[in-house]
């Protein structure tokens, strides 16, 4: 059946709206505007950039800790500080090591641990703001529609295809059956976030990679309410050490909010070797150390999500122009490891993305030639700075903690050389150890009050998907699941989904694969952690997902 | 302007959006000095031809053939294409019914002309008609235009015109023109079957006051015969958690939970049921709520007025049999 798409063209076309696919939209209908009042030919329209957004409304699938470094946001909108959401300046940055039942300070905060200036804010209420401003400059944003095909042109692409609606499981139409629309544009600019589908489909189609493949951790938070007087707003920790095993990079955060709220979640590396290895329980047991658990007591859980985070740095940024096209924010590898840091590089790409798409679009000229100005104005921008002094950070952990602080040490003061430069990284799914066939321990269950179940928290994600429609992840071949991979790794999709999608459930003697697709998270980390790399994350039916709603 | 309305009815009633689309056209005609003509296809078919006559149009032109008493594809575009190659309109209008989606494309490309459908508006812009579609769902609107000679074909989506505008006939009644049509059995390819209506579920649970749900502790689908069975002895409803529904082992329309029935029933038998959020809801509002579970730590006996650790094929068997004796 050859399906008969509308067509709509566009002079920019963003998918994602996140920070940096806004920043760009907003940036560039700024300058449209200026360009327009001056006169200057030819004439642009705001109205010709559209915005995808995969989301029920903007914000809905934004998640990070976070603290923000304001100044992407300063120079986008440089009154922000009179609208923006920015909730509650750092007050104090503290890092912590932890044992199992007893905690302590660094007496001394190591640099990238401070804060100093920097924002508590939930990227949610950061990103709706400046949805609101995208769509007041007469931006199209178009909400529940995730970009699901490329459209290839010349040696780059030329727009999408947006999801199709109204398919039943068996891939059949529906009654509200409607097929995505073909959106071409003169630049297509691919926002996706991390492990965008687009994003990965292109960077191995057009072999895109830099020297490094890219490096991935998870991030899994809750927002709770406490009891008054819990925690200062403005009070952020890092903290080290246990339950995370020395072998692994990771840490746990805790951000003091406004309103007796608190962010905590954990972040571990997508590169370990045990593959029964379950970053949400490691979560659950880290919040029962005495120092989480005396701030949480007799509070509530309001909101959980999880979502994966470009490690990979300077060396792992995919060659973000070619023709027709240009890729910003965490999709192009825009995040500080070793600050945990990408909302700001996030906007600074986006702009410098808008300023390269202005010039292109007055010249006319969409040429992978003409688009190489972005690569040049990175270079030239604190985005470049700021990743080339910890362009070896995250390769320095390959070996564990101890080995990974020695090489963060010798970087910190050679500008980021280090011993050896540049370091090398393999993929994170390549670091598993076999489990043969040691058997599999029981399930963290959580105690209901402080500690949860996957499905538990999944509910508090808010995340909702159609039920009838084709399961929107794809395994290429379920026998490798029942036969091979049950033998040599035991399923770790069971165990490093933190949203409890994945499940082995027995049939006839043997086990096969169930995906709960509907709880999904959007998270990415399947796509990225499988050990054969047989499962692709592709957009579900729009709307679908979490809601993020002040996270 | 001559615009030429489809009407369309089934089994002796109208499809009231014919009404939304004729008062549409009302409006076009009186913006552009323009007349309105309604059709009606069938066989049989006076009342409608004199319902139609009592409106405000120019005239009403009924196309009566045996071949026309039940719609096909085929014969409304046969007969159409005549009826429209005879009278010339500037602009044909539909009411976007499925019928419509079904016939229409192929008779505006039999003509060799565009059609715009589902339309939710239409404005003059410099004397040109521009009608107004939705697009993205509803989140934006497109003007759409024709270009080159008419016949146009556009159709009007349910609800985007008010039937009750539709104007009366000055003086009573509207000239009647049949127009006759050739037709043969040879040129329609489809046999219209019996009319048959998707039947609508036969369960509300949301109405059961007493409702035996399952869980993953059913283990096989074989085994939900001894469940359904704990039902019928109480005379309650089935329904089930979200994984049983999930591998298909019952409909969709018996899942309790965040994605299926919110219920409060007066009993709620939870067998096998682990309790999680999820589920739990879609039912804690029951009243009484008796949970059957192996697992002593099930988070279902947190909630539960009544619980037993036990095994369900066990205490299945002895249930049916306890309530079959208290009758």
């Amino acid at each position: 059946m050859t399906i008969q798409r509308e067509q709509l063209e566009a002079d920019v076309l963003i998918v994602g709206a996140g920070p940096a696919g806004l920043a760009c939209a907003l940036h560039l209908a700024n300058l449209i505007k200026t360009h327009n009042a001056s006169g200057a030919k030819p004439e642009l329209s705001a109205e010709n950039i559209y915005v995808l957004e995969k989301g029920r409304e903007i914000g809905a699938h934004q998640l990070s800790g976070a603290i923000m470094n304001p100044k992407g946001l300063a120079e986008l909108v440089p009154d922000f500080k009179k609208s923006a959401p920015l909730d509650t300046p750092v007050t104090d940055s503290a890092a912590l090591f932890f044992t199992e039942k007893s905690s302590f300070r660094f007496p001394i905060t190591p640099p990238p641990f401070v804060n100093t200036g920097n924002y508590v804010v939930s990227l949610n209420k950061i990103v709706k703001w400046l949805g609101e401003k995208v769509e007041a400059a007469g931006v199209n944003v178009f909400k529940e529609f995730g970009g699901a095909q490329l459209i290839y042109d010349r040696d780059g692409i030329g727009g999408v295809i947006t999801e199709d609606k109204g398919i039943d499981k068996n891939g059949q139409p529906k009654d509200n059956y409607q097929p995505g629309y073909e959106l071409k544009a003169k630049i297509t600019v691919l926002a996706e976030g991390t492990r965008g589908s687009l994003t990965k489909e292109l960077v191995t189609k057009k072999k895109l990679d830099n020297i490094n493949p890219q490096s991935y951790g998870i991030g899994i938070k809750e927002l709770w309410e406490v009891q008054l007087g819990k925690i200062k707003p403005g009070y952020v920790a890092h903290t080290l050490g246990w339950p995370v095993p020395s072998s692994m990079y990771g840490g746990g955060w805790i951000y003091g909010l406004s309103s007796n709220r608190v962010s905590i979640g954990l972040v571990i590396a997508l590169e370990y070797a045990d593959p029964r290895f379950d970053p949400h329980a490691t979560f659950q047991k880290w919040k029962a150390n005495p120092f989480v658990a005396r701030m949480l007591e007799g509070g509530k859980l309001i909101r959980y999500g999880a979502k994966s985070l470009p490690y990979g740095g300077w060396y792992s940024m995919p060659k973000n122009y070619f023709d027709g096209g240009l890729i910003i924010g965490d999709s192009g590898s825009f995040l500080d490891s070793q600050r945990l840091k990408g909302i700001h590089l996030a906007i600074k790409s986006g702009m410098l993305a808008a300023e390269t798409t202005f010039e292109a679009l007055k010249s006319g000229d969409t040429s992978a030639k003409s688009l190489s100005a972005y690569q040049s104005k990175i270079e030239n921008s604190y985005i470049k700075k700021e990743l080339w002094k910890v362009r070896n950070f995250h390769q320095g952990f390959a070996h564990g903690q101890f080995s990974g602080f020695i090489n963060t040490a010798f970087q910190q003061i050679t500008g980021g050389r280090g011993l050896v430069d540049p370091m090398r990284a393999h993929a994170g799914h390549e670091a598993y150890k076999k489990i043969n066939g040691a058997p599999a321990g029981p399930r963290f269950a959580g105690d209901g009050k402080l500690t949860f179940d996957r499905l538990t928290d999944v509910y508090h994600s808010g995340t909702r998907h159609e039920e009838d429609q084709p399961c929107h992840l794809h395994v290429t071949d379920l026998n490798v699941c029942a036969t091979k991979c049950i033998e040599e790794y035991g399923n770790p999709c069971q165990y490093f989904c933190p949203a409890a999608v994945y499940e082995m459930v027995k049939e006839g003697a043997g086990q096969k694969l169930k995906i709960n697709f509907a709880n999904c998270v959007h998270c990415k980390t399947c796509d990225i952690a499988d050990p054969y790399q047989i499962i692709t994350w592709v957009v579900p039916e729009g709307g679908g997902g979490p809601n993020y709603e002040g996270m | 302007m001559k615009i030429l309305v489809v009407t369309e009815h089934r089994q002796g009633k109208w499809n009231n959006a014919s009404f939304e689309t004729l008062a549409a056209a009302q409006q076009i005609a009186g913006a552009a000095s323009g007349s309105v003509s309604t059709v009606v296809l069938g066989k049989g078919i006076s009342a409608f031809t004199d319902e139609l006559a009592s409106k405000a149009v120019a005239e009403v032109v009924p196309v009566e053939h045996d071949l026309l008493s039940d719609y096909t594809p085929d014969g409304y575009c046969i007969a159409l294409k005549q009826v429209i190659e005879s009278a010339k309109p500037d602009l044909v209008l539909f009411p976007h019914t499925y019928q419509v989606r079904d016939f229409a494309p192929k008779l505006a490309a039999s003509l060799g002309k565009g059609m715009i459908g589902d339309c939710v508006g239409y404005r003059s812009e410099g004397g040109k008609l521009v009608f107004v579609r939705q697009m993205f769902q509803g989140k934006t609107v497109a003007d759409v235009t024709f270009l080159g000679a008419g016949p146009w074909f556009a159709s009007f989506q349910a609800g985007a015109f008010r039937a009750d505008l539709v104007q009366a006939h000055a003086s009573g009644k509207a000239p009647i023109n049949a127009v006759s049509v050739q037709l043969s059995a040879t040129q329609i390819r489809i046999k219209p079957l019996e009319l048959f209506k998707e039947a609508k579920s036969a369960v509300d649970l949301t109405q059961a006051p007493l409702i035996v749900a399952i869980g993953r502790g059913i283990k096989a689908p074989e085994n939900i015969p001894q469940a359904e069975g704990v039902a019928k002895a109480m005379g309650a409803e089935i329904a089930a958690s979200r994984p049983i529904c999930d591998e298909g082992w019952l409909p969709m329309e018996r899942q309790i939970g965040s994605s299926g029935q919110t219920v409060a029933p007066k009993l709620y038998l939870a067998l096998g049921i682990s309790g999680a959020i999820q589920h739990v809801v879609g039912m804690k509002g029951a009243r009484t709520i008796v949970a059957i579970n192996k697992d002593s730590n099930a988070p279902i006996f947190e909630i539960a007025d009544y619980g037993v650790v036990g095994d369900i094929f066990e205490i299945m068997p002895a249930l049916i049999e306890e309530l079959q004796k208290a009758k």
